[in-house]
């Protein structure tokens, strides 16, 4: 999250028309300029918290395994015929509607199998590993708590700052997050209405060096912290926005985003909103019986579906939506069987969604495979380390320095390209890496796709969503260095594709959105 | 940290303290003993002298059972204990008696801390809660059975404590005591006794090697702690949850310790094995410098500098282990020393949640005593209130215990955030000038008059704000703030005028015409007190 030497977004916004910075060729990359207006200073990032478990298996349903499902799970299966299909794979639980129509649009990415290595069981302390990223250490800090305190060593000394006015991050309720608890001070303020006003007094009282003195100084911090936080909140909440509709004042989480939405367009600069939904652990009527589609797990499902898309659809209002990204996490996923209580058990990886319009995919890794007979507590196996998401993001979104972030994880970090669409800018440096761009992009007819090989055999080829090889760009060697290669993609329909370049160096998967 | 306090040198000796006894050091005491002492409590351990206030504190006594007070239990009496008593066959129906019982467990938990004596016993619960730091298990029969067991032990033989958690239901299930078995071992107990419970986890000097233990300790001591198996829980016939050893499941081989515990071997004991290891686990003396050092830090001070380490731990330790392990002593020993009334730890430590909530209404007097439901409500909504500030009873976030006992650097001041800055705030205003916790048509609030009967002389506004100052901060507050409170206390009015108002409020004490406007003004200071920094140390 550090500032960047990029485009300052008043640069851009003030001058309407393309300028030359240096090193930064905006005449070749098309599109991409107006989205090159946002610096990851201003990028938010939703964390929604599934607490409990959720049950992947019915969140998102493997089409293809229906006949072994119904071995596993028949007392819970949805009907096949009610699940609302997203691929030839893959549907989404019937009452997800509205995150079906992100999908369509390209606004939700689905990652299946996310877990981690060894998973364990425990409410606890699962949580505590995916708030803080870390498995084999203590969980004394969050994954962004860390990255923050890298970036505000002396936090939370001498903030607000004239620079800093608000809150780095913002847990809606009462709760700070564990996501953002740094090593001195947690980076989360909580909010739980930004409507309410602080006015809270200090007693004047000065640090004499001594332990007390300290103490109280540092309260005296947190206590004009929380007025000036409040107030800029509050300012933030009534200066803000918000023209969807679709909200329901019935859902909790939907009136949070709501308030999110507000802050957001109210220009409240903090970057991350973490939210909470309760009620995932669900061991028992997790469905109706004989009503599968219904029930605990069902109203759940609703509520986030609906508050999801509802803010999304805000986010377009609000001119908002390539400034804000989002994702959902739960702390494991359910058991393949199901239970005699129309529940089912703490089990191992889950998918977990990602949303906004800067997603470079759409759907990311295979199906589990259901097995036809039951095996006592078996769990689904991770395929996509949660790490490598969060390493991902804080790459594609934030703009943090690969060295950096590896700094914050125990494991060696796998990129995936998952928040890329709209480039922060083109920063030669990370294309040399392990980029690709593509411009035009949206194409309109032919487009080009520019990445870096090492003197190595590269194969390009452009794949649907449904992992479908639609055309075939390159394959041959390529020298060194950076390369535009051509693609003749004029003739597809539109839709959205994935352009993937396989290297020996490693592979690269891009979005590309085609348009009429 | 400062090695001198204004000027002079800070005292790490533990040799008796035999300065001037005074109403701020007995303050330093009880605070640091008790949830929330009020100002005669303060004042008679004044007067008592400070070996007998130190004596008094460090004796725990006796408490009755939670009782049933909702109508969900259907098994025991209304208003009896269900502490023997056992659950519906029917899982729904036991689940339904199970949430009563935790509601009656939480409310007596809460209430033991509302009404607490002169006495150590909450805080010693609570340190113990935190080191052996279980949550609450779907029998709240073996969650009492857990939390007695503290109690009991809570100033006796830290040896013998460890024996019994080892093979205490709760703590069976919690770290999965009862399925560890030679067929399928289970390290959680066994990896946690020795990092947190026992003897320490050191740096890492090898493979596997923690300094104190090693990973093949830890393997050993899952095998040593086989057998157990619990009985009872959610029984529709059996009265009370117990462990029992199976000799079946139980691990016959020789187990051999590392070169930490001098390559012991634990040869096959059967059901006694597991006090064996613990005997030779017990002889290293590190164990009674994990122990002692944990206790420094909730009682005294979070920063353990070299002097503190050399001076304070060491001679705490020695204590311990030539009083074979018993605690009392040592604590009274540390209770009593010149360090620990050295100025230089006076305010040292943030409060706790529990800390802050039951200091506002045991310090001023507040025990509610409405009907049994609505107390345990009431006390239950504390819990929920403690809940949001980060500390409820029995749900400590991990096996650790809260992280502000044992998270460098910050500890204490892990319990303070800007956002738990203002939820504080905003409940101290609930508590004092606001209706209080609402239940059943009743309030339990601050009790603002009983409060300031029992001051020293509650008609002189100055002495009244002294007082409050003296129950409530550990280093008083600034002239000016002293002042600004006794503006609140009399409305700005010339200090007379609150003579004359409260003497007329002693002359007819049932008219709230004089009364109502005495209970608002000290409300008011107490607010204001409560949304003070100092408040919030101690």
């Amino acid at each position: 999250m550090k500032r960047r030497n990029f485009v300052k977004s008043l640069a851009l916004a003030s001058a309407g028309t393309p300028i030359l910075l240096n090193n930064i060729k905006f005449q070749s990359i098309g599109k991409k300029l107006f989205k090159v207006a946002i610096g990851a200073e201003d990028r938010v990032l939703i964390i929604i918290r599934l607490n409990g478990g959720n049950d992947g298996l019915n969140t998102v349903i493997p089409r293809d395994q229906y006949a072994n499902l119904n071995i596993q799970r028949s007392n819970i299966l949805i009907p096949e015929t009610s699940v609302l299909p997203l691929t030839t794979e893959v549907g989404l639980h019937p009452v997800m509607g509205g995150m079906k129509g992100m999908f369509d649009q390209g606004k939700l990415g689905i990652i299946q199998n996310v877990g981690y290595p060894e998973q364990n069981r425990s409410h606890f302390r699962s949580m505590d590993i995916w708030s803080s990223g870390l498995i084999d250490n203590p969980p004394a800090t969050g994954w962004l708590g860390r990255e923050l305190d890298l970036s505000y060593p002396n936090y939370p000394d001498d903030y607000p700052n004239a620079t800093y006015q608000d809150p780095f991050a913002i847990s809606m309720g009462y709760e700070v997050s564990a996501t953002c608890q740094g090593l001195m001070a947690n980076f989360c303020h909580a909010v739980n209405n930004p409507f309410d006003v602080y006015n809270l007094s200090t007693s004047g009282s000065v640090n004499d060096g001594t332990y007390y003195g300290s103490h109280i100084e540092y309260l005296t911090t947190l206590i004009n912290q929380a007025n000036e936080y409040g107030g800029q909140i509050n300012d933030a909440a009534n200066a803000g926005n918000s023209l969807s509709t679709l909200y329901d004042a019935n859902n909790p989480l939907a009136v949070q985003l709501q308030y999110v939405a507000k802050m957001i367009s109210g220009g409240l600069e903090s970057k991350v909103y973490v939210l909470n939904v309760n009620g995932f652990d669900t061991h028992d009527s997790q469905v109706i019986g004989g009503n599968t589609a219904t029930g605990t797990h069902a109203d759940l499902m609703k509520r986030v579906s609906d508050a999801v898309s509802a803010f999304q659809n805000d986010l377009m209002l609000l001119g908002l939506e390539d400034r804000v990204a989002g994702m959902t996490f739960s702390e494991f996923g359910r058991q393949v069987a199901s239970n005699a209580s129309f529940g089912t058990d703490h089990g191992d990886a889950a998918p977990l969604f990602l949303f906004g319009t800067c997603l470079d995919f759409s759907l990311m890794g295979t199906n589990p495979v259901v097995g036809n007979t039951v095996i006592n507590q078996e769990g689904i196996p991770m395929q996509v380390d949660f790490r490598d998401v969060y390493a991902s993001i804080l790459k594609d979104w934030f703009g943090v320095a690969t060295s950096e972030i590896q700094t914050l994880f125990e494991h060696n970090i796998t990129y995936h390209n998952l928040l890329g669409a709209c480039s922060l800018g083109v920063d030669e440096e990370e294309l040399s890496k392990d980029k690709a761009l593509i411009y035009p992009n949206p194409a309109f007819g032919n487009s080009t796709v520019r990445f870096n090989a090492q003197n190595e055999w590269v194969k390009i080829d452009v794949y649907d969503v449904n992992n479908k090889l639609v055309a075939s760009v390159y394959d041959g060697n390529l020298a060194q260095g950076q390369h535009d290669v051509p693609m003749e993609i004029r003739t597809l329909p539109a839709a959205q594709y994935f352009v993937r370049i396989q290297k020996a160096s490693g592979t690269i998967a891009t979005k590309l959105l085609k348009v009429k | 940290m400062p090695e001198k306090e204004n000027g002079s040198d800070i005292s790490y000796s533990m040799t008796p303290f035999t300065g001037t006894w005074t109403k701020a050091l007995a303050a330093h005491l009880l605070r640091r003993t008790m949830f929330g002492p009020t100002n005669q409590q303060i004042l008679d351990a004044v007067s008592a002298g400070m070996v007998p206030a130190v004596t008094a504190l460090l004796q725990i006594p006796a408490v009755g059972l939670p009782l049933t007070y909702h109508p969900d239990e259907t098994i025991a009496s209304q208003g009896a204990p269900w502490k023997t008593s056992v659950y519906p066959s029917d899982p729904v129906q036991a689940q339904a008696v199970n949430s009563a019982r935790v509601g009656s467990f939480i409310g007596w938990m809460y209430e033991n801390m509302n009404n607490e004596q002169v006495s150590i016993a909450e805080k010693m619960c609570l340190f113990w809660q935190n080191h052996f730091a279980s949550s609450v298990t779907f029998d709240m029969r073996a969650t009492y059975d857990y939390f007695n067991l503290i109690r009991t032990h809570a100033l006796g033989n830290f040896k013998q404590f460890v024996k019994d958690m080892t093979i205490n239901p709760n703590m069976l299930i919690f770290l999965d005591g009862a399925s560890n078995n030679p067929f399928s071992p289970n390290e959680n107990y066994a990896r946690e006794f020795l990092e947190l419970f026992t003897i320490g986890k050191g740096p890492q000097i090898g493979p596997g090697d923690y300094t104190n233990y090693t990973e093949d300790d830890v393997a050993a001591g899952a095998k040593i702690f086989t057998g157990f198996l619990v009985e009872g829980l959610r029984s529709a016939t059996l009265t009370d949850v117990t462990a029992t050893f199976t000799p079946v499941l139980h691990d016959t081989s020789t187990k051999t310790l590392s070169a930490h515990f001098g390559s012991v071997q634990i040869t096959d004991a059967g059901g006694n094995e597991y006090a064996n290891y613990i005997d030779v686990v017990f002889q290293q003396g590190e164990v009674a410098k994990f122990i002692c050092r944990k206790f420094y830090r909730y009682f005294v001070n979070y920063d353990l500098t070299p002097a503190v380490e050399t001076s304070v731990i060491e001679e705490m330790a020695t204590a311990l282990i030539a009083n074979n392990y018993d605690v009392l002593p040592v604590l009274s020993e540390l209770f009593q020393s010149e360090h620990f009334y050295d100025i230089s730890v006076r305010g040292a430590l943030i409060r706790g949640p529990l800390d802050m909530l039951y200091s506002m209404v045991n310090g001023t007097e507040s025990q509610n005593n409405f009907s049994l439901g609505t107390d345990y409500e009431m006390q239950t909504f504390i819990y929920g209130i403690s809940s949001v500030l980060g500390q409820a009873y029995l749900e400590p976030p991990s096996v650790a215990g809260w992280p502000a006992y044992y998270q460098e650097p910050s500890f204490s001041r892990l319990w303070m955030n800007a956002t738990h800055v203002k939820t504080r705030f905003d409940i101290s205003s609930f508590f004092t000038i606001y209706t209080g916790i609402p239940v059943n048509g009743d309030n339990w609030k601050v009790n603002a008059i009983g409060f300031l009967d029992n001051l020293s002389i509650p008609a002189d506004p100055v002495q009244v704000i002294d007082d409050i100052v003296d129950v409530f901060c550990p280093k008083s507050v600034e002239a000016i703030q002293k002042l600004i409170l006794k503006s609140i206390l009399t409305n700005g009015q010339p200090d007379f005028e609150w003579t004359i108002q409260y003497n007329e409020y002693l002359a007819d004490p049932v008219n709230p015409t004089f009364s109502d406007p005495v209970r608002l003004r000290v409300e008011l200071v107490l607010a204001r007190v409560f949304q003070t920094p100092e408040f919030h140390t101690m």
